[in-house]
């Protein structure tokens, strides 16, 4: 094999299974769900009002954001190998999680603070 | 964590709040499974299945051609693409695109989805409001502008009601939004009390998606195979192979293309 031999196709492709990250994200989905309501419920009971509130959500979504990427592996190439892109992970689905977030806690804040 | 400077009678918690958090809850519940009770099985016609497996089978040779010889890849891609070719004469069918107008199946299907999605929100939404009119039941914990008054406070007109106190109308329609994620952990992922379930269909399911156009669809195909050339990705493997020398026990392992991208780099 003294010839140069060009690099193969095979390392440049990637071998993603469409309908396996689809899952992936229905689990991410089912995580931040779960997170947001379980971090609403939190805020309600310490009795959080207005930016704290907000913040606290933030600090939640992204400590949720960076467990998934951990437990993807760390490394951007394998985050990326489940997941298509990291940003996806960090996006998607923020709105509905954010409106689950502010009923659990108007609903606990309400029960706790305001009665 | 100032609190709050009106003092609301408990009663209203257990006769209002709770009782709109419920019945938002079961009430999405219930719909689910309504919409399963009443939703027809879609039947899918030979044709249909016969056009979407081409269409498949031409994708699949696009993508993964280059894993063939390129005498094979040439000769399926003119086996689909000659004159008798199936994406061919899919290509000059004439297309016989539904209005979904015309077609009763579809109209009912549709006519039901508005049936279980918009009309049960409104009639609740009416009760809703009728029967716990003129209650504050709570307090949003953040501070709004005086813009939200009409949206929150809505059946309450009291000038001097700082903006965040919410009204039962208002509190029914902030568990709506926000359990709307919440079915999706408790019924499965495509349940119909969520409407985003209707964006995953048009994903999935190819054979359901076929039904829109069909020649749209093979005609694209055609042109996109057209231009595919062969790429052998599979050039030089001999070498590669012979110089991983992969032990019997290893080629059965889950990390088979990983093991021979470290032995070639």
């Amino acid at each position: 094999m003294g010839k140069e031999m060009e690099r193969p196709l095979i390392q440049n492709v990637q071998y993603v299974n469409p309908i396996s990250v689809r899952q992936n994200i229905a689990t991410a989905e089912y995580c931040r769900t779960s997170v947001s309501a379980l971090s609403g419920v939190t805020a309600g009971i310490l009795g959080l009002t207005g930016l704290y509130g907000f913040a606290f959500y933030l600090i939640c979504a992204l400590s949720l954001f960076l467990g998934l990427v951990l437990k993807a592996g760390g490394r951007k190439s394998s985050s990326k190998q489940y997941f298509m892109a990291r940003r996806q992970l960090l996006l998607n689905g923020q709105m509905g999680a954010l409106f689950t977030y502010i009923l659990f806690w108007t609903f606990l804040y309400g029960m706790v603070h305001v009665y | 964590m100032a609190e709050p400077e009106l003092l609301l009678d408990s009663s209203i918690r257990f006769w209002v709040v709770l009782p709109i958090v419920f019945i938002t809850f079961v009430f999405g519940i219930i719909r689910h499974y309504l919409s399963l009770l009443m939703t027809s099985e879609k039947t899918v016609s030979l044709e249909q299945v016969r056009d979407s497996q081409a269409l498949i089978r031409c994708r699949n040779l696009r993508e993964n051609g280059q894993y063939i010889p390129k005498q094979a890849f040439e000769m399926r891609k003119h086996y689909l693409l000659n004159k008798e070719g199936i994406i061919t004469k899919g290509k000059e069918k004439p297309s016989q695109a539904k209005n979904p107008m015309t077609d009763p199946s579809m109209m009912t299907d549709m006519l039901k989805g508005n049936v279980l999605n918009v009309l049960p929100m409104i009639v609740i939404g009416g009760w809703i409001q009728w029967t716990f009119s003129g209650f504050v039941t709570t307090k949003v914990p953040f501070p709004l502008t005086i813009r939200f008054k009409p949206m929150l406070q809505r059946g309450i007109e009291l000038e001097a009601l700082d903006a965040s106190w919410v009204s039962s109308a208002s509190w029914y329609f902030l568990n709506v939004f926000g359990l709307r994620s919440m079915y999706s952990l408790i019924l499965g992922e495509n349940n119909a009390a969520d409407q985003t379930r209707l964006m995953q269909d048009q994903m999935s399911g190819a054979a359901m998606a076929m039904q829109q156009d069909a020649q749209k669809a093979f005609k694209g195909e055609w042109e996109a195979l057209q231009i595919t050339p062969h790429q052998n990705a599979l050039k030089h493997i001999e070498d590669i192979v012979c110089m991983t020398h992969i032990l019997p026990e290893d080629l059965y392992t889950t990390e088979k293309i990983p093991s021979v991208q470290a032995a070639t780099s």
